[in-house]
């Protein structure tokens, strides 16, 4: 199936990107590389906030990337991704507080766990249109909060299950540096498949029914399948990211997982998402980056509830107005300009860096 | 529970909270059947005019006075993001109108937020009468009385002039098929806007009814849970919209005292079943979303104009 072929733009526009087939390895995945190199190595500079910051915008890209599937590459709006993290962080810590699990086993289950929640989920209401799927899975979100998250069987009780931080071995990892670098591995790795998911014949399969339903079913997709199979893949990413949560905390407390609480996370989640460009897996990175850090820099829960909530959504509807693709598309834009002027782009580029990182570094210096 | 007949008390406290489901479900039904937007910031627009409540009470301005000075602030934070976002992304790429909305309700439970300072509990000034009244042996307050009232009587009298004005017909044009409605010279961006406006006054007046009400003698208190982009009552508020197929205004309004009843009469059940209290409203809502009850409602026509 060639790519040309796949799918014709319908006349209005749809979101920005396109699948493209893979490619050899460009100067942008050099770059891309450094990127992520020069990131890892980043949080050094602020110090021990820097890691401890480091670690919740990657566990949050975690939960992102599932928002990143289900709305980003299969167009179905789904408000629960918190609580799926939920259902991943209460199983984590039931497999290890009480069966004695260690993490690296109770994380895989707590993706697979996620799994009927999506396939109920799914197959009741996958058949309905966008408008109607979001207001399924906000009444899914507040369902699962008053059963599923009040059962002590499943929370450890209104304190929570306590969870400890994995050890590699030898090696422990329950220090922030060293459980920063295990999730930028992990997210590293999870943004990695997702791309690849992306280019991939279901990922293909997923934009062709993003994009208009009756055209894929005319190419021979099936489209039922196709978007619970996206769910599905979406709950177990968010479910991952619920077991990294778990052992960031070290606890894995129902009460976020209530309605209304879970349902404000879950809307922070999809707007961060789509701050950084909802149908890139970078997308998720992006944005965890932007609105994490200036949650974490910004100051205590309530603060960042009212500031950075006013931020996040002016700059979403910025965005949404004039860039749909988000931070990845502004980031795309700017390596073209690099690529046509090699001087100009490279000053912006490094300026924007610059200033936003020296902001940030002003910023911990203060507070 | 004051004895006597607490069927009676539990009911009427059904159809208060009932009321109020119905009066949101009104306006999200105005919005969505004029301009195709289902409105997610619904709750968050409401909650502006009760902050601006919440200061002008403060400043000793009694409580009528400010819910109708309060008012025009949820009207304006409606109509401007209509004009401003809503607007101008096209109606047809859903995912990004949903986006949309998603943003603008956490721009202003933010706002609001913001206002309100960090209190976990903001106190309300009641500006409905708050005494008790005895019928038929029950101990009512007399407040969920007027809530449920007032609720039905602004209810009615907008159906009523939704029904009869020009307003209303030219309104209910450019909900059916807008081009048609253009071409007979209904200006659809204005009447658009309109519907924008008065959706978000229903908005406001809901919110007004229910939250200084909310605690009984004491007054109502606003809580940090009811300061989010979706607060507490928007979830019923769906499910009484979709009784109403997301487009029916007078099936929208029975379906806020269905959720309102619902959830309260559970109470009076034996003792397994009383626990579905807390979820009958989401399972409700699972069995109207597989009914697709908007097919009971719209004609083809119409339909088509939504989904556009």
């Amino acid at each position: 199936m060639s790519a040309d072929v796949a799918v014709r733009r319908p006349a209005a526009e749809p979101l920005p990107a396109r699948p493209r087939a893979l490619r050899r390895l460009t100067p942008g995945h050099v770059v891309a590389l450094l990127g992520l190199l020069a990131l890892a190595a980043l949080p050094a500079a602020f110090g021990d906030f820097g890691f401890f910051v480091g670690q919740y915008v990657m566990v949050y890209a975690m939960v992102g990337l599932s928002v990143v599937v289900v709305t980003g590459y299969a167009g179905l709006i789904s408000l629960m991704p918190y609580s799926f993290a939920g259902v991943g962080a209460m199983v984590t810590g039931a497999a290890m507080a009480s069966w004695g699990w260690p993490f690296w086993l109770a994380a895989p289950l707590a993706a697979v766990a996620t799994v009927p929640v999506s396939v109920i989920v799914g197959a009741a209401s996958v058949r309905l249109r966008g408008l109607y799927l979001a207001i399924a899975t906000l009444t899914a979100a507040d369902f699962l909060g008053e059963t599923f998250f009040r059962w002590d069987a499943a929370t450890g009780g209104e304190t929570g299950w306590t969870v400890t931080r994995p050890a590699l071995g030898p090696i422990d990892l329950s220090g922030d540096p060293a459980f920063y670098l295990l999730t930028l591995v992990a997210a590293g790795l999870l943004v990695w498949m997702v791309e690849g998911l992306r280019t991939s014949r279901l990922g293909r399969a997923m934009y062709a029914v993003r994009d208009n339903e009756i055209e894929a079913q005319a190419l021979g997709i099936n489209v039922f399948k196709t978007k619970l199979v996206a769910l599905v893949i979406g709950g177990m990413l968010a479910g991952l990211g619920g077991a990294f949560l778990a052992a960031l905390l070290v606890t894995s407390a129902p009460s976020p997982f209530w309605s209304p609480v879970v349902q404000a996370t879950s809307i922070l989640f999809v707007t961060l998402v789509a701050i950084g460009g909802i149908d890139r897996a970078l997308g998720a990175f992006f944005g965890a980056l932007v609105v994490v850090v200036q949650q974490q820099i910004f100051g205590g829960a309530e603060f960042f509830f009212a500031f950075v909530g006013i931020y996040a959504a002016l700059l979403l509807i910025v965005l949404l107005r004039f860039r749909p693709g988000g931070l990845v598309q502004i980031g795309r834009m700017q390596w073209q300009l690099i690529q046509r002027r090699p001087a100009v782009g490279t000053a912006v580029a490094v300026g924007v860096i610059a200033v936003n990182v020296g902001l940030a570094w002003l910023f911990v210096g203060l507070s | 529970m004051s004895g006597g007949a607490p069927v009676v008390e539990i009911a009427l406290f059904g159809l208060s909270s009932g009321a109020v489901f119905g009066l949101l479900a009104l306006g999200l039904v105005l919005i969505y059947r004029t301009t195709g937007i289902m409105n997610f910031a619904h709750w968050a627009i409401g909650l502006l005019s009760v902050v601006a409540y919440i200061g002008l009470t403060a400043a000793g301005i009694p409580g009528w006075g400010a819910v109708i000075i309060s008012l025009p602030l949820a009207v304006a934070a409606g109509v401007g993001s209509y004009r401003l976002v809503f607007r101008k992304v096209s109606r047809a790429n859903q995912i990004i109108v949903i986006l949309i909305a998603i943003a603008v309700a956490q721009l202003f439970s933010s706002l609001a937020a913001f206002a309100l300072g960090f209190d976990a509990f903001t106190r309300l000034a009641p500006w409905l009468p708050v005494t008790q009244v005895t019928i038929a042996g029950a101990v009512l307050s007399a407040n969920e009385l007027i809530t449920a009232a007032a609720a039905v009587a602004i209810a009615f009298g907008f159906l009523v002039w939704f029904r009869l004005s020009t307003t209303g017909r030219a309104l209910r044009a450019v909900a059916q098929n807008p081009e048609a409605a253009m071409l007979a010279g209904i200006d659809e961006a204005k009447y658009s806007q309109i519907a924008w406006g008065i959706g978000s006054a229903l908005a406001g007046l809901s919110l007004l009814l229910v939250l200084p009400h909310v605690a009984g003698e004491q007054g109502g208190v606003l809580t940090a849970f009811e300061v989010s982009p979706l607060g507490t009552l928007l979830i019923p508020a769906f499910g009484a919209a979709l009784v109403g197929g997301l487009v029916n205004m007078p099936m929208a309004l029975v379906g806020g005292f269905v959720f309102g009843l619902a959830r309260e009469l559970l109470i009076l059940a034996p003792a397994p079943w009383n626990g579905l209290r807390s979820s009958i409203a989401a399972i409700l809502i699972v069995v109207l979303l597989l009914l697709r009850t908007e097919r009971f409602f719209t004609v083809r026509q119409e339909r088509e104009a939504l989904e556009a």
